[in-house]
């Protein structure tokens, strides 16, 4: 089950897909068409092979049918992967960017103390250290306030937003950045833009 | 799958062979999915063998060389090994923990598959007994593989075992059916050579597309092993049951799986069994083996052929052995025959079927094919007694009828056991053969077939 | 009080929990959030060691475990014949009804429907004393299987105050009340009993009935006595399951308990999809309506199949104890022992043996020590017996390994496969000279009274037959056939007769599957006077090629196949052609 966290993000990713919706489906269609004309272009030059080789015996040219057109099959498939998840991956810069602009409001507050409490729970522990970033210094810095044994590290880490804690003697550590959660549900998400181009089965 | 994250420990106490052993861990579970991270930041996969008491034991897939006891970091991943599987899977080559070689991307994953499985329910399965017709004679006629069998071949360094398999899984069909057919080839540690054999023969056949590789080498990670024939077989599984199609899967060679799990258990400083194999060798085995078969109110079918090389040529080395309690027969490949150049050099007194009864006679393949097959076996087996017997006391002082089976002899290795490497023979030239192969005989000798068939396929 | 701990440490089937004051030895358990089944073998203080008969994948130390305060145990009464159960009698159709094709965790079901209604017939009255053991109505189980309701073994005993009449009931109704010393115990159709302890019986015989097979390798030359214990070892492909497939199938007991533990699905499916389909020979009734399967097979957990012995075994005994003759047949005893040493390995114990606990012995003792035919306890009386038939699966084959060797001295009947016999397809490959039957003279005079007074002898002789051929053998190999004498060969081909005619049996043949003790009787007479009238007639001259050459051999071979049970008049005419064609290969010498 997603957690609240996991469907906001879901929700942004949502979102610059209807943006781009039309955009790939365009692309799509084109590199499509492309690699059909690929297989035709391959079965005329199959045609040319035919009759070359049509004296060496059916057999032998039956198995290079199969061969050729097992082979074309497979390269237009492969080349439809390719797209998808270029285009995947436009999504992705998207949503981050998305991510990234997100107004640190009050839900952002909510959504900085539900990654901090979830942190927590996994670790065992209380005494913990909070790292985050420069634009959500302030807005973690109040959510730890309330939490005792929480300390905010000024050490500044790398990433969209969110956090990671660690144990007091750093043995410890749970990382709940967005960064770590966007990697974690990417499979999840990408299986939901294939679907929207009916190509995830 | 689950999206939850995992924590991560940096307390390394021990590193052992393949085992990185974790202190101060509270939140682990057993057979977690768990990452390192080297000094570098290179990952590596490993799982939870043991936890408890504020430690964990983890195997590493990769291996342990370059793991230091500072700076390496565990991460409990909150989740068991998982493979991505979809139709796009199809077409695909994977390095040995199921990760995209192709240069491709992963598969768009429609679910997240435990890659150990769950053991099938007896009472769930759907007893083999379609008949796959391999082209091979001495497999269909004598040892007649079964959609949802088992069936290994034994065989032994440098024979021709991968050859073989590789004609079956070009060859292999279900006579009368339209029905969807796959094959899945995880590669444990073999060369590379062997490997591209495989792979270059499936896309000759243009199969490929309906084929998907698995590939940890010879020079790739050994502790590997140990989760290659697994994703191959979540796969196989999801092809089958989830898809709907017939899948063979060939897993070559079980041996290097198994030298793996003698590694592992060494490094725990467990107490061995057998050769130093580990006690549960069998159990471990049947975790693989048996995730073949078939499922009621299912389309599809997983069909097995593991290939392993015994060593030494020894069958009763434990890993041919626990195989062969596990597996529904054995494909032997003799060494004598080999040497002599016959293709393919299957052992059929050594060789068995188990479930071959039930996918043959009177509507599936022909009334009168268990029984012939039963005379050849008999008269093979006679026909062996008496070149022993010439050996010691010449061809001068043999009966006439000890004459009748040298000659069956004969016969049935140059004309019914030997084939050719692209030689496609219908179940009718095969069982063709197989009488004529017995008409050698005097009719009275045929104590396994039944007079009417004698009367209908005996030749003068 | 029941225990209530946590986890401490997982490793595969092991578990390790304090907090465990108030466990038991060998309690079951409910083991993390998962709610797993496990027992506990293991106190040391608070710590319980735990074996969980199911995946402890994803388990983690902090989890809860809770006891139960029970141990064990198999639910006794109505529902369990026709019916496939895991090693800790779960039926595997509910598993499949919960969790589909693949078995899930954590599953709890009732071994049988506790809401169907059976009619049951009452056989006491109010008033009436009452002991355990006692049988108190009848309720019809299946087409094969009348149902005796018994006074539970641990029961007190008293005076009947209350007894249901005639009619269709659940398995939850009191359909009697006790009453002893003011307290009153009401009666259900069912009883729970501890899997780990022997159902107790009044006395025990000595086993002199014969367990009638229809294999002749076993009823003719190694036969089981009903109450017997037998032993099957083979290395792989020498037709172990199809041997005990065919016990189950056609031993004349009213009852059959199949344990397939730690083997192959794809085996108790074929059961499942077969044992409906065939026929009683005796009573032409459905072979499953008298069939128990119990099934851990190798890729189920490990320690589940450490219970399903015992599960198996506790089961036999209540049917023994209705009066029933039951064989048990329990294929692997080996795989039950490797799941011995798995546990084991894990509880750290110093190994003996190839890393078998040293309580191996003591184990496979306890097991085969509850065969037996007994007279059951309480009235009416009644006698029961339940039959072991262990296989045994040694590593390569190699038959002095710990399991076979130990099992070599529990049991009486052992019937040796022959990986040698099985390459040359000669099945059942049960060699001849490594087997042996203890019961033997026991069973003698059985044979004399139902089949024939010769019975003894003869089997003496066709043995005596192929004992002097074993000898020969060696003596062939060095020098080649021609240096023997004329009466010599003919040993030789009447052994190769015997081996071909009698030994061997196709069990997928319609005819030959089974084979009726008068056909093997009158079978081995055929050969027997065969190797007579042979003798005979080279002693008067007549050539071995003539004898060789002969007709009837052909039919004394194919008599197996081809002369059906009900066809015995077929041996006769086989008889007397043999007679004239002998009186012609004698015949054309002297006329020479």
């Amino acid at each position: 089950m997603p957690s609240l966290t996991d469907l906001s993000l879901e929700k942004t990713v949502d979102q610059v897909l209807e943006k781009n919706r039309s955009q790939l489906l365009e692309s799509l269609k084109s590199s499509f068409s492309e690699s059909q004309g690929k297989l035709s272009e391959s079965l005329s030059e199959l045609e040319k092979e035919y009759d070359k080789i049509i004296s060496e015996g059916q057999k032998e040219a039956e198995k290079i049918e199969k061969q050729i057109v097992g082979s074309s099959d497979l390269e237009v498939r492969n080349k439809a992967l390719l797209l998808i998840e270029e285009h995947t991956a436009k999504v992705f810069e998207k949503a981050k960017d998305q991510i990234q602009n997100t107004k640190r409001d009050s839900n952002y507050s909510n959504l900085i103390s539900s990654l901090i409490t979830e942190a927590t729970e996994a670790l065992g522990i209380s005494e913990i250290i909070v790292y985050t970033n420069s634009k959500d210094k302030e807005v973690v810095q109040s959510a730890i306030s309330k939490i005792s044994g929480a300390e905010f590290s000024s050490e500044e880490i790398d990433c969209m937003g969110g956090i990671k804690i660690t144990s007091k003697d750093g043995s410890m550590t749970f990382d709940n950045t967005i960064d770590a959660r966007f990697e974690r549900m990417k499979p999840l998400i990408r299986k939901n833009i294939a679907a929207e181009f009916n190509l995830g089965n | 799958m689950s999206t939850k994250g995992g924590v991560q420990y940096s307390k390394i106490a021990e590193i052992k062979g393949p085992l990185v052993i974790v202190d101060g861990v509270e939140n682990a579970a057993f057979d977690e999915l768990v990452e390192i991270e080297t000094n570098e930041g290179e990952k590596r996969l490993g799982k939870v063998l043991e936890v408890g008491n504020g430690k964990a034991i983890v195997q590493v897939f990769e291996g342990t060389t370059g793991l230091s006891v500072s700076g390496t970091n565990a991460k409990f991943v909150g989740k068991v090994m998982e493979m991505p599987v979809s139709e796009q899977v199809l077409g695909r080559v994977f390095d040995g923990l199921g990760r995209p070689k192709d240069g491709l991307p992963d598969p768009v994953a429609s679910s997240f598959l435990d890659i150990n499985g769950a053991p099938m329910n007896p009472e769930q399965r759907e007893y083999p007994k379609d008949f796959i017709q391999t082209g091979v004679s001495v497999i269909d006629g004598m040892l007649t593989l079964v959609r949802g069998q088992k069936l290994p071949i034994f065989s032994g360094s440098g024979m021709s075992h991968n050859i073989l398999a590789a004609q079956i899984a070009r060859q292999a069909s279900v006579v009368g059916t339209s029905d969807e057919f796959a094959v899945v080839f995880a590669a444990i540690g073999v060369q590379y050579s062997e490997a591209e054999y495989f792979r270059r023969s499936l896309e000759e056949s243009g199969a490929l597309k309906r084929s998907v590789l698995f590939l940890n080498l010879a020079d790739d990670p050994a502790i590997e092993r140990i989760i290659t024939p697994r994703v191959a077989l979540t796969v196989a599984e999801y092809l089958a049951y989830d898809l709907g199609m017939h899948v063979l899967v060939i897993l070559t060679d079980m041996t290097n799986y198994a030298e793996a799990l003698r590694e592992i258990s060494a490094a725990r400083e467990e107490v061995p069994g057998r050769k130093g194999y580990p006690g549960y060798l069998y159990t471990d085995l049947s975790t693989i083996y048996e995730r073949a078969g078939r499922l009621k109110g299912k389309n599809g079918s997983v069909t097995q052929m593991p290939i392993l090389s015994m060593p030494s040529d020894d069958i009763t080395h434990p890993i041919p052995d626990l195989t062969g309690y596990i597996t529904e027969g054995q494909i032997v490949l003799g060494r004598d025959l080999f040497r002599q150049g016959v293709y393919p050099p299957v052992n059929i007194l050594m060789s068995l079927s188990r479930i071959m009864k039930d996918g043959i006679g009177d509507g599936r393949t022909r009334a009168d094919h268990q029984e012939v097959s039963n005379q050849n076996y008999d008269a093979y087996s006679r026909a062996q007694e008496v070149r022993a017997l010439a050996g010691i006391v010449g061809k001068a002082g043999l009966t006439d009828v000890d004459l009748n089976y040298m000659n069956f002899g004969d016969e049935f290795e140059n004309k019914f056991l030997t084939q050719a490497i692209d030689e496609n023979r219908t179940i009718e030239e095969t069982l063709g053969l197989q009488w004529s192969t017995i008409s050698n005989l005097p009719k009275n000798e045929l104590t396994k077939v039944k007079d009417k068939f004698i009367e209908q396929y005996y030749k003068e | 009080m029941v225990a209530q701990g946590r986890i401490v440490w997982v490793s595969g089937p092991a578990v390790r929990a304090d907090g465990m004051s108030d466990a038991k030895m060998y309690e079951t358990v409910s083991v993390g959030d998962a709610k797993l089944i496990g027992e506990v073998i293991r106190l040391t203080g608070d710590v319980a060691f735990i074996q969980v008969y199911e995946s402890t994948s994803g388990l983690k130390p902090g989890e809860p475990v809770v006891g139960t305060g029970n141990p064990l145990s198999v639910l006794l009464g109505p529902g369990i014949i026709g019916q496939i159960y895991d090693g800790i009698q779960r039926p595997l159709k509910d598993l499949a009804d919960k969790s589909g094709s693949f078995i899930g965790r954590g599953i709890t079901t009732t071994p049988v429907d506790m809401t169907k209604k059976y009619h049951f017939t009452p056989t006491v009255s109010v008033g009436d004393e009452i002991e355990p053991g006692n049988i108190i109505g009848t309720v019809p189980e299946s087409s094969l299987i009348e149902h005796k309701i018994l006074v539970p073994p641990n029961h007190v005993g008293g005076k009947i105050t209350k007894i249901v009449s005639e009619g269709d009931y659940d398995l939850e109704t009191e359909i009697a009340v006790v009453e002893k010393d003011g307290q009153t115990v009401p009666l259900k159709m069912y009883h729970k009993w501890p899997v780990r302890s022997p159902r107790p019986y009044l006395k025990r015989y000595d086993p002199t009935i014969p367990l009638l097979t229809g294999q002749r390798v076993i009823d003719t030359f190694f036969p089981l006595a009903k109450g017997g214990t037998g032993s099957i070892p083979g290395a792989f492909g020498t037709g172990k399951t199809v041997t005990l497939h065919q016990i189950a199938k056609w031993a004349d007991s009213q009852v059959v308990v199949y344990i397939g533990c730690g083997e192959r699905g794809n085996e108790m499916t074929e059961v499942l999809v077969e044992f409906p389909e065939l026929k009683d020979p005796r009573t032409g009734k459905p072979l499953m309506d008298r069939t128990v399967l119990v099934a851990n097979t190798s890729n189920m957990p490990v320690a589940a199949r450490e219970a399903s012995i015992y599960t198996g075994v506790t089961i036999a005994e209540y049917y023994r104890d209705m009066g029933y003759d039951v064989v048990l047949v329990a294929d692997s005893t080996s795989r039950w022992a490797e799941a011995l040493r798995e546990m084991s390995g894990r509880l750290e114990e110093m190994p003996a043996e190839e890393g078998y606990p040293s309580y191996l012995a003591s184990r496979l003792a306890e097991f085969y020590e509850r065969a037996g035919r007994v007279r059951a306890s309480g009235s009416p009386e009644r006698d029961g017996s339940v039959s072991l038939v262990g296989a045994v699966s040694p590593s390569g084959g190699d038959f002095t390994e710990p399991v076979t060797t130990h099992t070599m001295r529990f049991i009486k009947t052992f019937w040796a496969l022959d990986a040698k016999l099985a390459y040359s397809r000669h099945y059942p490959s049960i060699n001849w000279m490594n087997s042996y039957s203890g019961y033997l003279a026991d069973i003698a005079k059985w044979w004399s009274e139902n089949i024939s007074d010769d019975w003894l002898k003869l089997r003496g002789e066709t043995y005596g037959i192929l004992q002097r051929e074993d000898t020969l053998k060696e003596i062939v190999r060095l020098l080649g056939p021609e240096a023997l004498p004329d009466e010599e060969k003919l040993i030789l081909e009447v052994a190769r007769m015997i081996k071909i005619g009698i030994l061997q049996q196709n069990s997928f043949d319609d005819v030959d599957t089974y084979c009726s003790p008068e056909k093997q009787f009158k079978l081995m007479k055929l050969l027997v006077d065969f190797y007579n009238q042979g003798q005979q007639a080279l002693k008067d001259g007549a050539a071995l090629a003539d004898i060789r050459a002969m007709p009837v051999i052909a039919s004394l071979l194919k008599a197996r196949m081809e002369v059906k049970d009900d066809e015995m008049d077929k041996l006769e005419k086989i008889q007397n052609e043999m007679v004239e064609q002998f009186k012609n290969v004698t015949g054309v010498k002297v006329s020479n």
